[in-house]
């Protein structure tokens, strides 16, 4: 069931070792207005930097932008998770477009919009205000826009792009911005022409051709004000970023339970496909695979566009439903059986490195008949979790029902869950296999 | 007259001599009747004679190293000789015996094949390849290719044949026979005994719920494999079963041990088991099916075992709780 034809790999815009150095070139002029907006810049627009503590040298970088007069400045949380996860190993610092530089401390985060504030020792400098008409929606698609960040670390640049309004599919908000980000300019602002901030330089797609993404400006204002509010302690960061994930998927199953599921026909059985509208759907079939099958294979597949970073390995959030309906051509029951072991393996998968991240997967395996209704098929069903480690209260857990009414047809219905609460889980697993309905 | 064997290390008989006269010395001497060619044994060792009742006598003649029953420590100057027992002189074993010494009766000759261990082994050998090419069969989900069946038939039947030369042999080597026979059946009932259960698990997992004997069916391929090895040991020689018996249970103890570790390690690596969750027709189920609540009681049930183990797995090393 591999969903074939959709690269829907985010890049995000961080700058590390890896990718550094491996550009070839880019010099172009520049218009203008973005003259105008780029020699207002200098002050207020910063390279953060990620240094190993010990050895004192950057392991990444990103770039941020000023937002209060008291030296609060914007970036994506990406840019600090290190920093956030593991302040004993790592710290930051920061290196303004006017040269100045110096350390900087992290304050708060925002993990579900990839935010963060950090403090800087500047007073009374100049910084970037938020636009009013983007923070109420009301920017018209086709306004240029000025982004602007410290790509591949070759210096301070503008890039001249479009606002293209909210993006389609996805559950957190994302501005579509089409202009060419490029690792390191993550965290650093997208302003309009007079210079105020409409969203937050966050990742590209890959594959595609100047498809960029921001985070709109008003969580950053929300996250300001939050910031501001709170005493001058800064909070446990790691356990904020534990208690935002959990909150965070918390409400998104819930939101996945509320829309509820819909109907699809897959040859005599109905499977529940979700009705929520930031699922991506394809369908795909093995009825053109060499070597010729001898069962045919017809998938749905439906994933949701959430994941999340975490971390550098941990990027985890996706949930799938798959349905497979699977008739034999010319199998006998027993070939049949194997069809339907291989497409039922529970195969839950991580976002991360699992002995980081997980502990140890358990299952539970057993025929089910769901008694409410007589168009229920019996089922075979494996229910397999894992737990995360860092995170109390989050697990993964894939969902595999196998009707058992045939012998030589079958639908094979997956519902895999990254980073759920269990309650959420159990919840909406009764709902999926409750269901699963065949014709009579 | 007088008969002296002299014995190998494992008692069979090297070399027998005949004396007409009343008395025998022996030692590594010229000078004696039988010349024993052991750095151990004295230049005149030994003297055999008959006694006053005209019992044989063995007699040491004052060596260093002295003269002993075998399985004995103690030195003895003279010994009684009864024909069964040997004796040791240096490295040397020998025996005495009387030309009216009783012999067995002689053994019905067998016929020279039995028909029912004939019939046997082609049994378990069509069990074992058939069991074999019907898992390939089952598994064969697109096209069929002959060389599906034929890779894995004569690969078994390599390995049981390479396993079994192997016994014939060390039974040829310590035993003087090499029963090809007896081994190719004992090791046809393992085979089929292995390929058995690998079977019997997978219906185990699938139509009664129960995965545990195919999470285990690694203790269980060790135990026949240790019974199996035991089974050849004793076709190769009776004598010490239990020492024999003893190896094969710490070999086995030692294996199973091992890849339990392996595997523990494994698993906390990469946290799951490897073994697939099967599904078979449904047709085969053994189990009524259970109501939904029930099931998720037991899913739920889960959750105090997840929670137990990332309690015993603690946070990842480098992270600052």
């Amino acid at each position: 069931m591999s969903v074939a034809g959709i690269a829907r790999a985010l890049g995000l815009l961080l700058l590390t070792g890896a990718i550094a150095g491996t550009f070839t070139e880019a010099a172009k002029a520049q218009p203008s207005a973005a003259e105008a907006i780029y020699a207002s810049a200098p002050p207020r627009l910063l390279q953060i930097r990620t240094l190993v503590a010990d050895a004192g040298r950057q392991t990444s970088n990103g770039s941020g932008f000023l937002v209060s007069a008291d030296g609060l400045a914007i970036t994506n949380y990406h840019v600090v998770a290190q920093v956030a996860l593991e302040p004993k190993t790592y710290r930051l610092e920061y290196v303004a477009a006017d040269g100045s530089q110096g350390a900087a401390t992290l304050v708060d985060v925002d993990l579900p919009d990839d935010l963060a504030i950090i403090r800087i020792d500047k007073h009374d400098a100049p910084y970037f205000s938020f636009d009013e008409k983007a923070m109420g929606g009301e920017l018209p698609k086709g306004e240029r826009l000025y982004s602007m960040g410290n790509p591949l670390d070759l210096g301070f640049t503008i890039v001249e792009g479009t606002y293209n309004g909210l993006v389609e599919h996805s559950y957190n908000e994302r501005l579509h911005f089409t202009g060419a980000l490029n690792p390191g300019m993550s965290g650093g602002p997208a302003v309009t022409a007079d210079g105020r901030v409409v969203g937050i330089n966050v990742a590209t797609r890959r594959g595609g051709q100047l498809i960029s993404f921001l985070v709109p400006a008003r969580f950053a204002a929300t996250l300001l004000e939050r910031a501001r509010a709170q005493a001058a302690a800064a909070p446990d960061l790691h356990d904020a970023v534990g208690r935002q994930l959990t909150a965070w998927r918390s409400a998104l199953y819930k939101a996945l339970e509320k829309d509820g599921f819909r109907e699809t026909a897959l040859g005599p059985y109905r499977a529940p496909e979700t009705q929520a509208q930031w699922f991506n759907c394809w369908a795909s079939t093995n009825a053109g695979a060499t070597p010729a099958p001898r069962a045919s294979i017809n998938s749905t597949s439906c994933t949701s566009d959430t994941g999340l970073f975490v971390a550098a390995d941990l990027n985890t959030g996706t949930v799938q439903i798959t349905h497979s309906f699977a008739k034999t051509i010319d199998l006998n029951q027993f070939q049949f059986a194997t069809v339907l072991t291989q497409l039922s393996q529970p195969r839950l998968v991580g976002g991360g490195p699992f002995r980081k991240w997980y502990s140890r997967e358990r299952c539970q395996e057993d025929f089910v008949s769901i008694a409410t209704a007589p168009d229920h098929p019996p089922l075979r069903v494996i229910w397999c979790a894992q737990a995360y480690r860092e995170f109390e209260g989050l697990y993964d857990v894939a969902l595999i029902a196998v009707t058992q009414d045939h012998n030589d047809e079958a639908l094979v219905s997956r519902l895999s869950m990254q980073a759920v609460g269990y309650d959420d889980a159990m919840a909406l697993g009764r709902r999926f296999l409750e269901a699963v309905q065949v014709s009579k | 007259m007088i008969w002296v064997e002299i014995l190998s290390r494992h008692r069979d008989i090297a070399s027998r001599h005949r004396f007409p006269g009343p008395e025998v010395s022996i030692g590594r001497g010229y000078d004696n009747d039988v010349i024993v060619d052991d750095p151990y044994v004295a230049a005149r060792h030994l003297r055999v004679f008959r006694d006053d009742a005209g019992r044989l006598v063995a007699e040491d003649l004052g060596s260093t190293n002295g003269t002993f029953l075998d399985g004995n420590k103690t030195r003895l100057p003279r010994i009684l000789l009864d024909g069964q027992q040997p004796i040791r002189i240096g490295q040397t074993f020998l025996r005495v015996r009387e030309p009216g010494h009783a012999v067995e009766p002689e053994r019905v000759a067998p016929q020279r094949w039995h028909i029912l261990p004939v019939v046997a082994a082609v049994l378990f050998g069509a069990a074992v390849l058939g069991l074999e090419a019907l898992t390939v069969w089952f598994g064969q989900v697109v096209e069929p290719r002959a060389l599906n069946y034929l890779t894995p038939l004569l690969s078994a039947c390599g390995a049981i044949l390479t396993w079994v030369g192997m016994w014939a042999l060390l039974s040829r080597i310590f035993a003087g026979r090499s029963h090809f026979f007896r081994h190719l059946l004992i090791a046809l009932s393992g085979a089929f005994a292995l390929s058995f259960y690998g079977e019997f698990a997978k219906y185990l997992a699938f139509a009664w719920t129960r995965p545990v004997a195919g999470t285990y069916e690694y203790v269980a391929i060790w135990i026949i494999v240790a019974a199996v090895c035991f089974f050849h040991l004793r076709e190769v020689g009776s004598t010490r079963l239990w020492l024999k018996g003893a190896l094969v249970a710490a070999l086995l103890v030692v294996a199973i041990s091992v890849q339990t570790l392996q595997r523990s390690q494994a698993l906390s690596d990469s946290g799951r088991q490897t073994t697939l969750h099967i599904l078979l027709p449904p047709s085969l189920r053994a189990v009524p099916y259970r109501s939904e609540a029930d099931f998720f009681g037991a899913v739920g049930d889960l959750k105090a075992t997840l929670d137990r183990d990332r309690a015993q797995t603690g946070p990842s090393p480098g992270q600052t709780p």
